[in-house]
């Protein structure tokens, strides 16, 4: 208890997002705001760049959510569900759906513009968000193209191709925004592709840098995929991004790609001026399950077992929750968050051993998780009051198949759900242990955000939006949304009045204390 | 483990998010035999359907961008999504009449959303989809993937039968003349299997408590944090805050549960091989 006493102290004396008034009126989204987010904005995909989704609002309590009500709601009329963080920066919202990117004014949740890209090749599974830099907006397109938009009025500025759709790429990611450069990741694991991180510039959209996670397609023996599915985070003093890779290819087959993989499945530390490697970790060496590590790497300043550290942690899709020291990549903890029977246990570099016996086969295999993981893109939050890391889980049980017949390109071999459930587990960062966990019933596509009054936003399977006591995980407001939550919340403080952002389906619903 | 499969065989894939309805009835090319008593194929005019190509190729440019990352850019299912070549929904579909309420609703308690597309763009999907499923049937060509219930034969019968009615404990609920008596007519391959492991189609009984002290008993029909619902045995609905009352969930099921973390594989196909000899 003591030792999480100091923990916490030391968590909350190293907060890099301090809050403040901020300028009223900025011009967009500069270096400072992204870096010291004002609580009226919400800058960037995760918030800030720790990507602990974690705000330091305290309007709405745990005493006064029982009375949270709806502001408003905006409905895009559109069939896909939304999976977009929206940005919050001078009054206005910014969010998306694949092809398409709203403005919104955040008092009245009408529309300012809609910016809709033609509809072409590539897949429409998802698009996650824009990212901001002064007034420019850059989104990624189905068709893997990165368009620079002006955010005043949702005009083209320019546009460039990020990678060739024909091979089976395709995007969907927010962008991440760091100094001058504009971050973009990639998607597709149905071919066999080399996977990469760009920088761009944001005048121009010129490529600044690039770093491969994986060799070429068609190295002999080597592996392809390492996609960049998911928005990294970004340390300022050490100048470092810290970003997820994805499954390697063949997917569920490894036996063209003998070896570890690098650097599929990892998490890796890259220079953000120059994209050089400086370290690497991977949470799945020789992954057959498509269980990719793109999940928020987040960084968290504290003590660990009495010392203190800058630290970075990840609830992988593999079943196991990381804690690394990032300034040098070291393993600080390795456990698992729910049931995994594929690995034979971990080695000296804090790395799970895959199982032979475990890899598909062609009579199945019976695999704890799922492929779709023990989580996935929906976003965690590391609680910087109570220490605790906060994930929507899904603990499961699948059958994996790959026989000589299914090839070695793409998804080589096929999987099946058996069981599953869903559960939202408070982790006590320093041990592993499960603080507490309250049970959704069934698999949630909501995220989490926590806040410093005491609070889990996050929603379950059924389309309730909740709110948790943080330190209990009691439920203390729910809101029944009528569809999916495939997102993640947010939160922000505009005219003095603290808002929460969740969406369900196609609308997006402002959350707020009644006013008096 | 000679296994007897009858030419007209009815490949059953489970589909992960697939509804209870998607249940594929795949006819495999003459490769063994007829048995005399095999049954006669279930054709439907869709299954010996062609279409013009160039309605495919836009069906398969739309599946592209709106369907393959769930079922597979081939149709044949992809990450999270149920193999289409394989599914009876589609072999019993006539010009989109049961495709098309799929995509245009959506399968919301399975995770897929629904896709507002004109008459036009669903008659691509149509077709294209169909051709997949002929496809499929038509071709073994290499690179398909799918699981064939030829794949699941490596368990031993006896071996299975030990387990059944030793460390598995399934003979305390079950029984091969009993509840499983012709489980293995009813049910082949993979289907079988996924439902020996978790039967997902069981449904839960629910006893309901009112503050009067009543009891309301029925088949579990809704439950999340906030609301219990079953059916009485007249049928009808009835639900409760769960404020409002205290539940008893009844779900026999949850001890395949139990089963996931003790099972090793030779046990899972040992029972399989026991299972598929209650005909």
């Amino acid at each position: 208890m003591n030792v999480l006493k100091n923990a916490l102290l030391t968590v909350i004396a190293g907060l890099t997002v301090p809050v403040f008034a901020g300028p009223l009126w900025a011009q967009g989204a500069d270096s400072q705001l992204l870096l010291h987010p004002p609580k009226n904005s919400w800058p960037s995909y995760h918030g800030d760049y720790s990507g602990r989704r974690h705000s330091a609002l305290t309007q709405i309590t745990p005493q006064n959510v029982k009375n949270l009500s709806l502001a408003w709601a905006f409905q895009t009329n559109q069939t896909i569900p939304l999976k977009s963080s929206p940005l919050l920066v001078d009054g206005i919202l910014y969010f998306t759906a694949p092809d398409n990117v709203w403005a919104l004014d955040a008092r009245s949740g009408h529309q300012i513009w809609h910016f809709n890209y033609p509809r072409g090749q590539g897949e429409h599974i998802g698009q996650r968000g824009v990212a901001m830099y002064k007034d420019s907006l850059f989104f990624l397109t189905p068709d893997a193209h990165l368009i620079s938009i002006n955010s005043k009025d949702g005009m083209t500025r320019w546009k460039v191709q990020i990678a060739d759709v024909s091979k089976g790429y395709w995007t969907s990611m927010a962008p991440l925004v760091v100094g001058n450069h504009v971050l973009v990741g990639v998607s597709g694991d149905f071919d066999n592709l080399s996977g990469f991180l760009r920088a761009v510039d944001p005048e121009t959209g010129d490529t600044q840098w690039q770093w491969d996670s994986s060799p070429p397609a068609g190295t002999p023996n080597q592996t392809t995929g390492g996609m960049t599915w998911m928005t990294g985070t970004y340390d300022p003093e050490l100048n470092l991004v810290y970003w997820g890779t994805g499954n390697p290819t063949p997917v569920l087959n490894g036996s063209t790609r003998p070896g570890d993989n690098l650097y599929t499945c990892s998490i890796v530390a890259l220079n953000a001026d120059t994209g050089k490697l400086v370290w690497s970790f991977q949470p799945s060496p020789h992954d057959t399950h498509d269980w990719d590590a793109v999940e928020t790497p987040v960084l968290v300043d504290g003590d660990f077992h009495g010392k203190p550290y800058k630290m970075l942690m990840q609830t992988s899709r593999n079943g196991y929750f990381f804690v690394l020291d990032r300034t040098n990549g070291k393993s600080l903890l390795t456990v698992p968050f729910g049931p995994v029977n594929w690995s034979l246990g971990i080695d000296k570099k804090g790395q799970p051993i895959p199982n032979p016996a475990k890899e598909p086969a062609p009579d199945g295999r019976l695999i704890a998780p799922d492929e779709g993981g023990m989580t996935n893109y929906r976003a965690p939050s590391f609680d910087t009051k109570t220490g605790l890391f906060v994930v929507s889980a899904h603990p499961s049980w699948s059958l994996y198949f790959a026989k000589p017949a299914d090839g070695t390109y793409g998804w080589a071999g096929a999987d099946y759900d058996v069981w599953g459930t869903g559960v939202i587990e408070a982790i006590d960062y320093q041990t592993g242990k499960i603080r507490w966990a309250h049970d959704l019933g069934d698999e949630s596509g909501a995220g989490v955000l926590t806040t410093d009054s005491g609070l889990v936003f996050t929603g379950d399977a059924k389309g309730n939006f909740l709110a948790l006591d943080s330190t209990n995980g009691k439920t203390l407001w729910h809101a029944g949304s009528g569809s999916h939550i495939t997102s993640s919340p947010t939160t922000y403080e505009l005219d003095g009045r603290q808002y929460v952002l969740t969406s369900s389906g196609g609308v997006m619903f402002a959350w707020a204390l009644p006013e008096d | 483990m000679n296994l007897r499969v009858p030419l007209q065989g009815i490949n059953f894939t489970v589909l992960l998010l697939g509804s209870i309805g998607l249940l594929a009835q795949a006819a495999p090319p003459a490769q063994a035999p007829a048995p005399a008593q095999s049954a006669a194929p279930q054709q439907s005019a869709a299954t010996t359907k062609t279409y013009p190509p160039e309605l495919v190729q836009k069906g398969q440019a739309l599946f592209r961008q709106d369907c393959s990352f769930c079922h597979g850019r081939d149709a044949g299912g992809g990450e999270t999504g149920p193999d289409l070549t394989r599914s009876r929904l589609v072999r019993a579909d006539i010009d989109g009449d049961k495709i098309g309420p799929v995509v245009r609703n959506g399968r919301p308690d399975k995770g897929m959303p629904p896709f507002d597309r004109s008459d036009d763009q669903m008659a691509s999907l149509v077709a294209f989809i169909h051709t997949q499923q002929n496809n499929m049937r038509n071709n073994r060509g290499g690179g398909r993937k799918g699981v064939d219930p030829s794949d699941l034969q490596t368990g031993n019968a006896e071996a299975g039968k030990q387990y059944f009615e030793g460390k598995g404990g399934c003979s305390s609920c079950h029984s091969p003349t009993g509840d499983l008596a012709g489980i293995a007519s009813k049910y082949k391959g993979l289907e079988l299997e996924q439902m020996m492991l978790y039967p997902r189609r069981a449904k839960s009984k629910v006893t309901v408590t009112l503050a009067t002290g009543e009891n309301v008993s029925g088949t579990l029909a809704y439950v999340d944090e906030f609301t219990i619902a079953l059916t009485d045995s007249t049928e009808q609905y009835r639900s409760w805050r769960t404020r409002d009352v205290q539940y008893k969930i009844d779900s026999p099921v949850n001890a395949h549960k139990e089963l996931f973390p003790k099972y090793t594989d030779a046990d899972v196909h040992n029972l399989m091989a026991y299972l598929q000899t209650f005909h």
